[in-house]
């Protein structure tokens, strides 16, 4: 094994052995993946349907069983519980069902239900959804009701109309927003936005904050001996920068599988991330060489590790999505690495993007990691020669 | 423990020619030259900032001197020197081991940085495990060993690609005195087996039991160079005894010049009388009963033989741990 191999294995090592480590390195970022994803992943899945009074009435169940065929999130609660969901926006539509309502649903005769629903722009397009489930089931009721006055019986009338489904489909409805956002985002798993944001806030967040174990190699006079051995002072540099780019690598290739098996996260072409992920990595590997070599504290390493990867983060499309930044902040967005791993990756998941797509946002990564790297290695060797 | 005599001299395992370190207006090192036989022990012996570790540092490559050479065996040093550095094995005074890894981890990881290919490295890390009384506790992270235990693996680091010249920066700072004698005696066996050793100490009592040779460092520079006894005549060779008492000091003083042996008396007040003398031990007896005959009471009586300490005062003036 080379020298140089030996020092990066060691760091990589290191860093996995660190206890401290488990949870912000390979809990926290899964935990706010699914957090972020369950509270604001989009998602037809997600769209949530609250049903109040009714209980065990014909009408309720009809409307249960239709909105759940028709892929809604049903659930019930008291009238006073889904208010307050659907004031704080965790439930899109409320259906309020009275006992007349029931009742009049029961007899064939036309039944008024209270609807409720969230402001948001979802809501809309959530209660459209609805009135279609509503719909249905009000024409299955009417339909059965006039068979009936018509002389059949309630089982006879029932089975006619099931034979009548499987050979007549209903017209289904597909909402389609056409605002520039909402396309952007279309066709998102519910967790597939929140990875993107959380793998590169954390692949650079980890980096900057391992840099520490640059200053305490210095500190701990095992540099000196390192230097004292049969390597040049280039080689162990290149370790311990190959040791930062490997700590990087490490934290994103558990986000990207962690992600895909746990969530079901589609990353789109895996070589083409790989490659995103790889030149992302080389720039907070550089970073945390320029972190570890300028200072010589623990502790003010930590922090502006710390605030530095999350002001990044925070600029770069890794909390809110860049889609939403006014102009003024999207310009200063594009200063960060981040935004622009930020902008290949959602190519390759959105719009399968092939490498041409990719390549102006890579190319910049790339060139970043170049200079970061030149001025970090040159401190960094510079710093070996303050630890002597 | 007394040293058997260095092997009789078949190269040089280490040249130091004239070397001169800068840092800003300070010079650190000033013109220093010396050479180790293989087999030898040669110590530096001076108060901290001496020049000590910068000298070490330049002989082991970590930085080239302003001027002057480092010659290991016939091979230059300097940073970029790796065939030299694959012939030296350096012990830094910190204790230079990763306190999260294990005493095996620790030997292999730096085992592979000297170029130890896989089979020769696990028979160097278990022979040296072993030598350093470790291998027990050798899978356990060192951040739970005791001082002692931290700096006999520090030595061992060192040791592993069995080097030609060791070279040791004060090893036994700060180690209790059971380690501190395990580590002497280590270093004493490597000496005993060929290898040369450079040995930094501001221990008067190390460099003795120690070393074969010794420079003695104050401001960068070598005060004097030699075995102990020849630094030791630097002084004279003489020993001192301090007489303290009651009674005829003057009358004390005029008698005891008369006995044999004894170069010089001074004093006579309330401090009591100093001798100078050839062979303090022989001569205490008949020094006390000459003074207690004319009229001294003698209350206390120190002996003082010559040693680097002395040595040291002799030539700077000042004690070697001011």
């Amino acid at each position: 094994m080379s020298p140089v191999a030996a020092i990066a294995g060691l760091e990589v090592r290191r860093f996995l052995r660190d206890r401290s480590n488990i949870f912000f390195v390979f809990i926290f970022p899964l935990l706010l993946i699914l957090l972020l994803g369950s509270q604001f992943g989009s998602s037809a899945a997600s769209t949530r349907v609250a049903i109040a009074g009714g209980a065990g009435t014909t009408l309720e169940k009809a409307l249960a069983e239709q909105l759940t065929s028709d892929r809604l999130q049903v659930y019930s609660g008291s009238p006073q519980a889904i208010r307050e969901e659907i004031s704080r926006g965790r439930t899109d539509v409320g259906l309020f069902i009275s006992e007349q309502a029931a009742q009049a649903f029961d007899d064939g005769v036309q039944a008024h239900m209270e609807v409720l629903t969230a402001s948001q722009a979802s809501g809309q397009a959530a209660l459209q959804k609805v009135r279609a489930s509503v719909q249905i089931v009000s024409s299955r009721q009417s339909q059965l009701s006039a068979l009936m006055k018509a002389g059949l019986t309630g089982d006879a009338a029932r089975a006619a109309l099931e034979r009548s489904k499987e050979q007549v489909h209903a017209p289904t409805i597909d909402l389609v927003d056409t605002g520039d956002v909402s396309q952007e985002f279309r066709g998102l798993g519910q967790f597939d936005l929140g990875a993107t944001q959380q793998l590169l806030l954390f692949i650079f967040l980890s980096s900057l904050t391992g840099a520490v174990a640059l200053i305490q190699a210095r500190r701990l006079g095992v540099v000196s001996r390192t230097l004292a051995a049969p390597l040049s002072a280039r080689q162990a540099v290149s370790g311990l920068a190959l040791g930062r780019f490997g700590i990087a690598v490490v934290q994103g290739i558990y986000i990207l599988i962690g992600t895909a098996l746990l969530f079901g996260v589609d990353w789109g072409n895996l070589w083409l991330t790989a490659l995103v992920l790889a030149a992302f990595s080389a720039v907070a590997a550089a970073a945390a060489m320029v972190i570890g070599s300028l200072l010589d504290h623990d502790g003010a390493a930590t922090g502006l590790g710390i605030g530095a990867g999350l002001v990044l983060a925070g600029l770069g499309g890794c909390m809110v999505p860049p889609e939403f930044f006014p102009e003024p902040l999207n310009t200063i967005s594009s200063l960060t690495p981040h935004r622009w791993a930020y902008e290949a990756l959602a190519d390759i998941q959105r719009h399968d993007g092939t490498l041409a797509d990719i390549m102006p946002s890579v190319g910049v990564l790339v060139a970043l990691a170049v200079v970061l790297l030149a001025v970090g290695a040159r401190i960094l060797l510079r710093s070996l020669g303050r630890a002597l | 423990m007394e040293r058997e005599p260095a092997p009789p001299l078949t190269g040089t395992a280490l040249t130091a020619r004239n070397l001169v370190k800068r840092f800003g207006d300070l010079t650190a090192v000033d013109d220093v030259s010396f050479q180790i036989r293989p087999g030898e022990t040669y110590g530096l012996l001076g108060p901290n900032g001496a020049g000590k570790t910068t000298i070490i540092s330049m002989v082991a490559g970590l930085f080239p001197p302003d001027s002057g050479s480092v010659d290991v065996t016939d091979i230059r040093m300097g940073p970029s020197s790796l065939g030299a550095k694959r012939h030296i094995g350096l012990v830094p005074q910190e204790l230079a081991i990763y306190p999260d890894l294990t005493a095996e981890e620790n030997l292999n990881f730096f085992g592979r940085l000297q170029g130890l290919r896989r089979k020769d490295l696990k028979s160097r890390v278990a022979l040296v495990l072993d030598l350093l009384g470790l291998g027990e506790r050798a899978r356990e992270q060192t951040k739970k060993y005791s001082g002692g235990m931290k700096r006999r693996l520090n030595i061992g680091v060192g040791l592993l690609h069995r080097p030609l010249l060791l070279i040791l920066d004060e090893p036994t700072v700060g180690v209790d005195p059971q380690s501190r004698n395990s580590i002497l005696e280590a270093v004493a066996q490597l000496s005993t087996e060929g290898t040369a050793v450079l040995y930094t100490t501001h221990y008067m009592e190390e460099a003795e039991r120690l070393c074969d040779r010794i420079a003695i460092l104050d401001q960068g520079k070598v005060q004097a160079e030699g075995t102990r006894d020849e630094l030791i005549t630097l002084t004279g060779g003489v020993d001192r005894i301090n007489l303290i008492g009651t009674g005829r000091m003057v009358a004390a003083a005029e008698s005891l010049r008369t006995v044999p042996g004894v170069q010089q008396v001074s004093g006579g007040g309330l401090s009591g009388l100093t001798l100078t003398v050839t062979d303090g031990p022989a001569l205490l007896a008949s020094i006390i009963t000459n003074a207690a005959t004319a009229g001294m009471a003698v209350t206390s009586v120190e002996l003082t033989r010559p040693d680097l300490e002395s040595v040291f005062l002799h030539l700077t003036g000042k004690a070697l741990r001011d």
